[in-house]
């Protein structure tokens, strides 16, 4: 058995059936090994970016393992921007490039660049082989690796002699678990319990852990009101009426005002990111802090807590659940007034009565969310429409929303719903993208075709770059700059060249048949939705600026102040 | 001509255990720089499938964060700080 025939095995030992890749030159022996074999479905996207994305969104909607496959030179430095991906929301990847051969390290080979150094700041570890031998080792412990603790990318770069070279076959066993003790609990209870305004504070942290149901029942028996970072959304449920929805820049003002006021935050696997906090001094300024994460070094990173516990967040959640089942929270006067705020403070977006009148954004999502099944995959790209998604979409779970949260890559979402769909070919996978995002990874339309993807893209397109638009005329003092995408191609004709078919709607009075028809075809299908150049997402908080300094539509800055931001 | 202020720093030792794997030091003085630290001093010793480096880093942010970041690193075995002095350096 070779390198090559080895890393398959390796893939049928930990049960990856599919992965995402890209031929070339170095990487050929891997290749010519998949010929002879059918256990692994190989998905070939149009460019690498796509296959790393693509098995980033995999990996985010199975919960599996996402494995991306390329060869040297511009193959890896392609698969660089969604790897970071990856690495920024600790999506657990396992990357394989092939290298120039051993021998030819270090000469400027044809198609060589340093894999190994160009990419150690976007992994959790990687490797150069250099020994076939150590082949099984480094395999396993890789894949356990980036599934392990917080999970991540992990890239094993492999020369091409390598791949040839035979390898003595030995299983290696898996790692013991990690088994943790959490004294710390008691003392949580008694914060939990001596708190009058307790917040709890969810993000990516829970579906990471895969702890998705035990977040559900902690979150509903405790009644604790609730607030989700973006990559946090889905975790309490569309149903729980503790649930704030979304704090932080473009979070709601009630989900803000609860931190705010709250006296006790209960952190649980997120990372106070600033797009969330806002201004730190600022940030939850009355509370004491308890921060439950996997991740040893983002507790008091960037703030202090007041109690820490690093461990399974299934584990934790089930002994906080057991405790406050028995002798449920007394913060029936707090639980009304963050109801009260979410009432008047939610994210609000009146549907247009007015069939003739254009499309908005928030409108349109919201009928989304009305129309789509319940357990429908949505993979944003980044800009207006994901805050727009995040804000108006009611999610019931976190794996049914895909976004890019910590590198915000605009060109994620698309192959991110292939990733997602090859997760499940039977569920509803949706690509809302905007026409700035779509363009960055058209090219794997190609993809969907091929494959036959029933999955539906939804370009909303106001021919522009509108988040970069909409800072430029808030805090830019309206200096519009290098935004126009007015020459955009015609998107339903682009989607047709793919033999994907295509509609396009303009009026409010079109929105709900063009959803219901996408959705019913038997097929691809794009939904290419013009809404208004102008239209802004709101709230907003200045980069830098404290959440509570929030500005609504009708605290526009003037145009006379002129402010820049970093 | 360059113009030269001088600062007062926080310095910290710092000692670390590695692997000795292909792009070890590069890792670690990559962590270092990104969270916000500049190496003073860097002696590094083979010992086995091990190296021992002892560092000196100059830096304003609570050097807890870069030990816990550093002790992310798969192959990093242990990290031990040392004594917290303030220096003066020079920057250019």
């Amino acid at each position: 058995m070779n390198g090559a025939q080895h890393i398959l095995q390796a893939f049928h030992r930990h049960n990856i059936s599919t992965v995402f890749g890209y031929p070339g030159g170095c990487i050929m022996p891997l290749y010519d090994a998949l010929v002879d074999d059918v256990g692994v479905e190989h998905v070939l996207c149009r460019h690498e970016q796509g296959c790393a994305l693509a098995a980033d969104g995999y990996a985010r909607a199975s919960g599996k393992l996402g494995v991306c496959i390329a060869t040297s030179g511009p193959g890896a430095t392609n698969l660089i921007t969604g790897v970071a991906n990856a690495h920024r929301d600790s999506i657990p990847m396992l990357v394989i490039t092939g290298q120039v051969p051993s021998g030819l390290i270090g000469t400027d080979a044809f198609q060589e660049t340093d894999v190994l150094g160009m990419t150690l700041g976007i992994v959790k570890h990687s490797y150069l082989i250099d020994d076939a031998n150590t082949l099984p080792a480094i395999m396993a412990e890789a894949m356990a690796l980036a599934r392990s603790g917080r999970p991540g990318p992990v890239w094993i770069d492999i020369p091409k002699d390598l791949l040839l070279a035979e390898v003595a076959d030995a299983p290696f066993p898996a790692p013991e678990p990690e088994e943790n003790s959490h004294p710390e609990l008691t003392q949580a209870l008694a914060m939990l319990r001596a708190a009058r305004k307790p917040l709890l504070y969810s993000g990516g942290g829970v579906s990471l852990a895969n702890a998705e149901d035990q977040f559900r029942v902690f979150a509903e028996s405790s009644t604790l009101p609730a607030v989700v970072t973006l990559k946090g959304i889905g975790n309490p449920g569309k149903h729980n009426p503790w649930n704030l929805g979304m704090l932080g820049m473009h979070g709601s003002r009630a989900a803000n005002r609860a931190v705010d006021e709250c006296d006790l935050l209960l952190v649980i696997g997120a990372r106070l990111d600033d797009r969330a906090t806002g201004r730190l001094d600022g940030f939850a300024p009355n509370a004491r802090m308890i921060h439950i994460d996997a991740d040893a070094a983002e507790i008091n990173k960037l703030r202090p807590a007041d109690l820490a516990i690093r461990g399974d967040l299934n584990d934790i959640l089930t002994a906080l659940t057991d405790a406050l089942v028995h002798r449920p929270l007394a913060i029936s006067e707090w639980q009304t007034q963050c109801r009260n705020w979410h009432t008047m403070g939610g994210f609000q977006a009146a549907d247009n009565e007015e069939p003739l009148a254009p499309i908005t954004g928030p409108a349109f999502i919201r009928q989304l969310s009305r129309i789509a099944p319940d357990d429908t995959v949505i993979a944003c790209d980044v800009g207006q429409h994901q805050m727009w998604v995040a804000q108006h979409y009611q999610f019931d779970h976190p794996r049914h929303h895909l976004t890019s949260g910590g590198l915000g890559t605009m060109g994620f979402g698309l192959p991110a719903a292939i990733g997602a769909q090859f997760a499940d070919r039977q569920s509803t996978v949706i690509n809302v993208t905007g026409d700035g995002s779509f363009m960055m990874n058209a090219q794997e339309l190609a993809t969907i075709r091929r494959y036959n993807l029933p999955l539906k893209l939804i370009v909303m397109d106001n021919q522009c770059l509108g988040m970069v638009r909409q800072q430029q005329e808030l805090f830019y003092n309206n200096r519009e700059s290098q935004i126009s995408l007015d020459d955009n191609p015609d998107f339903v004709a682009m989607a047709r060249a793919f033999d994907i078919p295509a509609l396009y709607i303009e009026r409010t009075d079109q929105i709900r048949r063009g959803i219901e028809t996408i959705l019913a075809f038997n097929g691809p299908m794009l939904l290419h939705v013009a809404i208004s150049r102008e239209e802004n997402v709101w709230p907003i908080v200045k980069p830098g600026a404290s959440n509570r300094d929030m500005i609504d539509e009708t605290r526009r800055t003037s145009p006379a102040s002129k402010e820049h931001i970093a | 001509m360059t113009s030269q202020t001088y600062i007062s720093m926080p310095s910290y030792t710092l000692n670390c255990r590695m692997s000795r794997e292909a792009a070890a030091l590069e890792r670690l003085c990559q962590v270092i720089r990104v969270r916000g630290f500049r190496i003073a001093r860097m002696a590094v010793e083979s010992a086995g499938d091990h190296i021992d480096i002892a560092l000196t880093l100059e830096g304003t942010r609570p050097i807890s964060m870069l030990q816990s970041q550093l002790e992310k690193l798969h192959t990093v075995a242990e990290v031990t700080p040392g004594q917290a002095s303030g220096v003066q350096v020079q920057t250019a």
